[in-house]
């Protein structure tokens, strides 16, 4: 006979670590006297360190003064960061024309609304928006920047640019409106839904076209005030190189790392070798080669700007690490998918394109991204062979009259602005690599 | 390799093979290969004739032979003897690769104990110091190393007290200097029998060893533990020192001293070398603890809790289980951070420290051209040094793959 009582007995208190503050604090801080001591001494360490800081740069610091006497004069133990104040204009835009200044922004804001609709989830053809920017947005940027006369090539593609990027915010709007595509919403307009493909092909590249000839008849009237790429610097040179080194990088080390795999031993004694050089010197006798001997290497009277000079160089340098980047992503995939895809009867470049690579890219978001960041923050190296990039600028307040001997304060603005950006861009890369691996946890 | 369609099954499926010149894949692929060649050989072929014609239309020398001129520039940090207008270029050659070469090993070597440090803390079971872990490393990791060692150099070791007013870092015993001309190390000058001490500390090095292989003997056999850490530590230091005593203390010391503006005497590092240093450190750090904390990652928990559950302490179970099961994934990443290290010690050019680039590919390079040598000669010597360190690697990894199988 089991004695059966009906009273429930009371539910267990839980753990003490997982309640209150006090518990938290027990478990992650003081659970030994090591531990306790050690807390208290890094403790007063994290407080000796912040409240210095904090009254140097916040507390102490001059924020509005005409120079560095002036700073003296308020508080000689505090940042002095008038002088960056004073110097905004500069360490962002170099000393491009300030009157011209809208350009590099509209610049700005052009590139952030034809790339918006990557992360919309709403929108269509998110393959043809990616291509289009890579396309056409340098051209369009290029001419914004530089200005001056423009040949029949930069017309053309000028037009297809802004062809491009009206058919994209149109996209972009009716994908959030409607859900549909811009070519869906347009056949319906028309009432060609129903139509041959045929037709529907016709009628869309009457369209195109009819809108490029306008766009190429209005773009004949611009005229941009030509601004020499010696005026560019600060952070938007920074960004042009890391940019254009970005765009083109990825590509690149993608052929790369195909060669480097490739069964042709020539295509791949030549890829491995220039991989294995360039990976094995530092950046900046890259630099240093491109500045002296490109201009040996080219036909005489032919002369290259020092600007594209220092852009092939971190082109080609960076598609190295790039290529070994994707040839680990290329190792990752399973032999199974290549013979798949033979026995589908794909070729060589469609087994690459449409099975293997979008595979491969997952796998290689994490170190992509960790290249793009050394990139970055690897561009400052031109300020060594004299551009003046965004440190090139930091460093020049310096020896500006009023500001003379500032040194610490623009650094530390610069390595802020840096942190921010690479910081960003690597927790980014760490959401979307969750984002992305979602569909594998099985 | 992987689109070959394997030769017996092409066979199986067309029994009677024609051949067909134009769809041949072997036929393609030396097409393609003499292609590919060809358009390369055609590039160089390109290359060099311009690059020698623009040579000789600028009237420029080619070839070596400038390696036996004197140069006539000082340098203010050498490893081995240089007078301006005597020494070669040849010998600035090799000051500056004997340069790269210190800076990179004292940084390989500083950053490497402080990333393990550091590694090992990000994953320390107290919350705060592993967020101050975490700090150190997302803040060094995320701004450029070029920054970074701009700012030591002008913000930290450019702006020390003048030399009137040096800091004292041996408290009071003047061996040890800084200020803003440097680090100031007294030097040991060896005396007549010196050479004993040296041969008792070898001696006492023997006894340790002796000593611990005794003490594991006993372990293995009868399971018993002896103490081998005072012992070791009381033979390491009272046999040397007794001896040294003995021989009448043959050993004194160059100071620095303080003569008219600067000091004399010891043995001196520049701010730039001294800020190289630290930035190198502090940066590869930062990289060599996230590699170790991945490393630490990757060893299955169930060996950390099996040590446990035999009764061995936290810092043991990390010392002698989790750590030696970590390095094969540790050290390969960690190779690369050195290799990087020596690359990245070129930015020294950036605050005038005397490394191989700013001596030789930017001073010589600016007195006598020879831009295709210069350039060539110091490419290659970072493709030595990398090709060195990389087969390094292999080795250890070939060492690791034996024990593992």
């Amino acid at each position: 006979m089991a004695i059966i009582t009906p009273i429930k007995t009371p539910d267990r208190a839980a753990p003490l670590a997982e309640r209150s503050i006090i518990g938290w604090m027990h478990k992650n801080l003081f659970s030994s006297w090591f531990n306790a001591i050690l807390t208290v001494v890094t403790a007063y360490l994290v407080y000796i360190t912040v409240t210095g800081l904090w009254a140097w740069g916040v507390t102490d610091a001059t924020f509005i003064a005409d120079s560095r006497r002036e700073c003296f004069e308020n508080s000689l133990s505090g940042a002095c960061w008038a002088g960056v104040i004073d110097w905004f204009d500069n360490i962002f835009y170099g000393r491009y024309p300030r009157e011209q200044i809208w350009r590099i922004n509209l610049g700005a804001v052009l590139l952030v609304l034809w790339m918006a609709p990557l992360w919309m989830s709403r929108v269509k053809g998110k393959v043809l928006i990616g291509a289009g920017v890579v396309v056409f947005y340098p051209f369009l940027a290029g001419y914004l920047f530089a200005g001056g006369e423009k040949g029949l090539l930069t017309q053309l593609m000028v037009s297809g640019a802004i062809v491009a990027l009206i058919a994209n915010t149109s996209n972009m709007l009716i994908g959030i409106t409607t859900r549909a595509s811009l070519k869906e919403f347009l056949l319906q307009v028309l009432g060609k839904a129903q139509a041959s493909g045929r037709t529907q092909r016709n009628v869309l590249l009457a369209i195109v076209l009819f809108v490029f000839v306008a766009v190429f008849l209005w773009q004949m009237q611009w005229t941009a005030e030509a601004v020499s790429w010696t005026q560019w610097g600060g952070l938007f040179l920074t960004m042009v190189i890391a940019g254009i080194g970005i765009a083109s990088s990825l590509p690149g080390g993608i052929l790369l790392a195909l060669g480097r795999r490739s069964k042709l031993t020539v295509v791949r004694v030549l890829c491995t070798g220039f991989i294995e050089v360039f990976r094995s010197v530092p950046l900046i006798t890259v630099l240093f080669m491109a500045t002296t001997m490109f201009p040996l290497f080219m036909p005489e009277g032919f002369v290259l700007n020092k600007l594209v000079q220092v852009i092939i160089a971190v082109v080609l340098f960076n598609a190295c690490y790039m290529a070994e980047t994707v040839r680990a992503g290329l190792q990752a995939i399973p032999r199974g998918q290549y013979e798949a895809a033979h026995t589908i009867g794909l070729g060589y470049w469609r087994t690459t394109g449409l099975v293997i690579m979008p595979q491969a890219l997952k796998y290689m978001i994490p170190n992509i991204v960790g290249t793009f960041i050394s990139l970055l923050k690897d561009t400052t190296l031109v300020s060594i062979i004299g551009l003046f990039d965004i440190l090139g600028m930091l460093r020049s307040i310096s020896k500006d009259i009023p500001w003379l001997g500032l040194h610490k304060e623009p650094l530390i603005f610069g390595a802020m602005l840096f942190f921010v950006l690479c910081f960003s861009m690597s927790k980014y890369s760490r959401h979307l690599e969750t984002k992305l691996s979602a569909g594998d946890q099985h | 390799m992987n689109n070959a369609a394997p030769k017996t099954g092409l066979k199986r499926a067309k029994p009677k093979e024609t051949f067909d010149f134009f769809h041949d894949a072997r036929v393609r692929s030396v097409f393609y290969q003499l292609i590919t060649a060809g358009l390369f050989g055609l590039l160089m072929w390109y290359l060099v004739t311009n690059t020698s014609q623009n040579l000789q239309a600028r009237g420029m020398s080619t070839g070596f032979g400038f390696l036996n001129t004197t140069a006539g520039f000082d340098i203010d940090f050498k490893l081995i003897d240089y007078t301006p207008g005597k020494g070669t270029y040849g010998r600035i050659f090799v000051i500056g690769a004997l340069n790269t070469l210190l800076v990179s090993f004292m940084a390989i070597i500083l950053s490497t104990a402080l990333g393990f440090l550091v590694g090992v803390l990000r994953l320390s079971n107290n919350w705060l110091v592993s967020k101050v872990a975490l700090s150190f490393v997302e803040i060094f990791r995320n701004t450029p190393l070029l920054i970074q060692i701009v700012f030591w150099y002008i913000g930290v070791f450019a702006v020390l007290p003048a030399v009137k007013m040096t800091i004292d870092l041996s408290l009071g015993a003047k061996m040890l200097l800084l200020n803003n001309r440097g680090l100031y190390m007294a030097t040991p000058i060896m005396g007549g029998l010196f050479w004993m001490t040296l041969v008792a500390l070898g001696v006492a090095l023997a006894g340790v060893y002796l000593l611990r292989r005794r003490a594991r003997k006993l372990q293995e056999s009868s399971g018993k533990q002896t103490k081998t850490l005072i012992p070791s530590l009381g033979l390491l230091v009272l046999l040397p020192s007794a001896v040294f005593i003995l021989t009448g203390r043959p050993l004194s010391w160059d100071m620095p001293t303080l003569q008219g503006f600067n000091f004399a005497g010891g043995t001196s590092l520049p701010p730039a070398f001294l800020a190289l240093i630290v930035s190198l450190s502090i940066y590869h750090a930062a990289q060599i603890a996230e590699a170790v904390r991945a490393g630490i990652l990757s060893v299955s928990k169930g060996q950390k809790e099996a040590a446990l559950s035999i009764g061995l302490k936290p810092a043991r179970v990390m010392a002698m289980v989790v750590i030696p099961q970590a390095m094969p994934a540790i050290v390969p990443p960690m190779i690369s951070q050195w290799m990087t290290t020596v690359k990245n010690s070129s930015l020294a050019i950036a605050i005038g420290y005397a490394d191989i680039v700013s001596l030789f590919m930017q001073t010589t390079l600016n007195q006598i051209g020879h831009a295709v040598e210069l350039v060539g000669m110091t490419m290659a010597f970072y493709m030595v040094i990398s090709l060195s360190i990389s087969g390094l690697l292999n080795i250890y990894n070939k060492r690791v793959q034996l024990v593992e199988r």
